[in-house]
């Protein structure tokens, strides 16, 4: 090495340096974002959200959750009209949340005369939390909940094993309140569900069973005579209930990723070190 | 089996079976009344008719029924045709009146609906009919579910709320599976499924199964009411497929009972007698030799088979006339309860 090489490098050490501490600055809002493209995370909470415009549902975090026509045989299948949907969770010691909020500039809550039909929403869930039934309510092995919101304000726990099964549990355990909103620059509707964690009989999912839990969305809007399977569907999402470590491959990924960069930082600082001593015992 | 060379649907033993002949309806609504008092008097269902008389050239109920699509593309029965659910107003809304201000505390008003301004009702058009003077013409048409062999109602449901009887080929709307999606309604061609907004549920004529079931309070056999009340006794009713009833005669063997729309593809199973009306007049009262009903007109409702079928009428009528023997006529003449209801044919089955 040349002595004007030599005396370069603390100078290169020390951009390497300033170089990883800013790509880790810009990564840090990143990775506390970032989370698999199908979770919607939960947050705990210790008070009640079930009134859609309480103060705690700012501090959750939103989802956006995209949505298609639910391929269907029943006429007009393809034409739906809501795209996106808006999907909240949290979580207090006993009791879960969920929050959506779509755009509908129609309120739609009657079911008064032969045209009308109500805006509904519906959440639905395994029975068996471990396992991701057919997307279109379920099938005979594999059951699922729904929960449904009608806009006449009804609100119904529905089992299903295949489109046109559906039956009514007699004793629904989910409530809703249901509100008018702005969503974005449009009206809309923000609707919360909520249940119990613990499910209390046969056929009901198990929120909290210490396993992420599939879950899947649909939209109607009654003003396009929306109903049964002419609605606007999401794929599966999950909620991640089950435990942290070992989640998902993503998380794994970041944390590889900040792992190298911090290997890196020490390696490069233990080689500078090491090379400035030499240059000290070599004067 | 007796239906060998008789078109019923697939899985049904036998084909309940109704000849309304129009040539005698006055349309006096005892039908429709008979009916109402016996299946419609429940909250939601005020504003159906599940047995209607429409007046014929006219929009019928619900308006414009014709135009509202449903039934299947063709005689396949493999694509159904979608329809419409006909609104609110098209089937009239429910009037309230005030009966008991007027009749009863002798207030000085019309008698008129106090809810609404109504604009549209069922048989807002009575009476019009088509046609100048003095060649005007109408006739009345009552109107029930025609049960039919490839109903498009059961085909529509998602849900298979709607199912044709094994037993008789009655179509029913299972109240516990109906999610009120009302899909039927739009599916039916002739608009005889209705929504029931109280319920939630979609609904229609049962056929009075449970009067042809004997399960009335004495415990025997009964046509349905509207045909039962019939002041003019002008509705047969049995199985298509009893050969020996006046049913198979007139439908299958003389083909002179004929299905309405036949074109919908539902293949109906209540069939009307064409009406036959006096002639044309000139203008100075001359009876001249054409039909008032166009035949132009009897085709739109019923196909190009009502020719036949009117020509048919008119040969063995002028047999009769000619002091001769008709079957045919006889069988349109009959007064025989036991002739014309025969629902007791396939009992021991
Ligand atoms: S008339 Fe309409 S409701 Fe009745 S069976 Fe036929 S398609 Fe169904
Ligand atoms: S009761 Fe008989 S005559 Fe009177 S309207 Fe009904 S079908 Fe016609």
């Amino acid at each position: 090495m040349t002595d004007a090489s030599r005396g370069r490098r603390p100078l290169l050490v020390a951009g390497l340096l300033a170089g990883l501490l800013v790509a880790s600055a810009a990564l840090v809002p990143l990775i506390a974002d970032a989370r698999p493209a199908r979770e919607i995370p939960i947050e705990n909470v210790d008070q009640s959200l079930a009134d859609p415009g309480a103060d705690g549902w700012s501090e959750v975090p939103a989802a956006t959750v995209p949505l298609a026509s639910a391929p269907s045989g029943v006429p007009n299948a393809d034409d739906t009209t809501v795209r996106a949907v808006e999907v909240e969770a949290a979580q207090s010691d006993e009791t879960l949340f969920v929050r959506l909020r779509w755009a509908d500039s129609s309120t739609d809550r009657e079911t008064n005369s032969p045209r009308a039909f109500p805006d509904m929403a519906a959440i639905q869930f395994p029975v068996n939390a471990t396992t991701q039934p057919a997307i279109a309510m379920g099938s005979q092995r594999n059951l699922v909940n729904v929960w449904q919101w009608a806009g006449t304000g009804t609100t119904q726990e529905l089992l299903a094993g295949g489109p046109g099964s559906t039956t009514a549990f007699e004793q629904p355990q989910v409530s809703v309140e249901a509100t008018r909103a702005t969503i974005g620059e449009d009206d809309g509707w923000s609707v919360v569900f909520t249940r119990e964690l613990n499910a209390s009989v046969d056929n009901r999912t198990q929120l909290a069973a210490d396993a992420d839990l599939n879950v899947a969305f649909g939209i109607w809007n009654g003003e396009n005579s929306e109903r049964a399977g002419q609605k606007a569907v999401s794929e599966w999402y999950y909620f991640p209930f089950g435990p942290d470590e070992g989640g998902a491959p993503f998380q794994m990924i970041l944390w590889a990723v900040a792992g190298i960069a911090i290997a890196l930082v020490i390696a490069v600082t233990a080689i500078s070190v090491r090379r400035a001593g030499q240059e000290g015992e070599s004067e | 089996m007796a239906h060998e060379n008789i078109d019923i649907a697939d899985g049904v033993d036998h084909q309940v079976a109704m000849v309304m002949d129009l040539n005698k309806c006055i349309g006096c609504q005892t039908c429709t009344v008979a009916c109402e008092t016996l299946w419609t008097e429940r909250e939601g269902t005020e504003y159906m008719y599940w047995n209607n008389v429409e007046t014929r050239p006219g929009k019928g109920y619900p308006r414009d029924w014709e135009s509202k699509g449903g039934g299947w593309e063709s005689e396949e029965h493999n694509e159904r045709s979608v329809g419409e659910i006909p609104s609110q107003q098209d089937y009239g809304e429910n009037w309230e009146f005030d009966h008991e201000g007027i009749l009863k505390e002798g207030e000085d008003k019309a008698l008129k609906p106090e809810n609404t301004d109504p604009e549209w009702g069922p048989n807002w058009d009575e009476d019009q009919g088509a046609g100048e003077h003095p060649n005007n013409y109408y006739f009345y048409f009552p109107r029930i579910c025609n049960h039919c062999t490839h109903p498009s109602c059961v085909e529509a449901c998602p849900r298979k709320a709607l199912y044709k009887r094994e037993e008789d080929g009655v179509v029913l709307v299972d109240q516990e599976r109906c999610r009120g999606y009302r899909y039927c309604v739009e599916g039916c061609p002739y608009k005889k499924v209705y929504y029931n907004a109280v319920t939630k549920r979609s609904e229609k004529c049962v056929f009075c199964y449970p009067r042809i079931e004997g399960e009335g309070p004495d415990g025997e056999t009964h046509p349905p009411a509207c045909a039962d009340q019939c002041t003019t006794q002008l509705r047969l009713v049995g199985y298509l497929d009893d050969q020996d009833g006046p049913i198979y005669k007139l439908v299958e063997q003389y083909e002179v009972a004929l299905p309405l729309h036949p074109e919908y593809q539902t293949t109906p199973n209540v069939y009307y007698i064409p009406p036959v009306a006096p002639p044309q007049h000139s203008d100075d009262g001359e009876t001249v030799d054409v039909e008032r009903i166009p035949r132009s007109y009897l085709e739109e409702l019923f196909g190009e088979q009502v020719n036949d079928a009117l020509d048919t009428i008119e040969r063995e009528r002028a047999k009769v006339e000619r002091g001769g023997h008709s079957e045919l006529m006889e069988i349109l003449q009959d007064k025989n309860p036991a002739q014309q209801y025969r629902l007791e044919v396939f009992a021991d089955d």
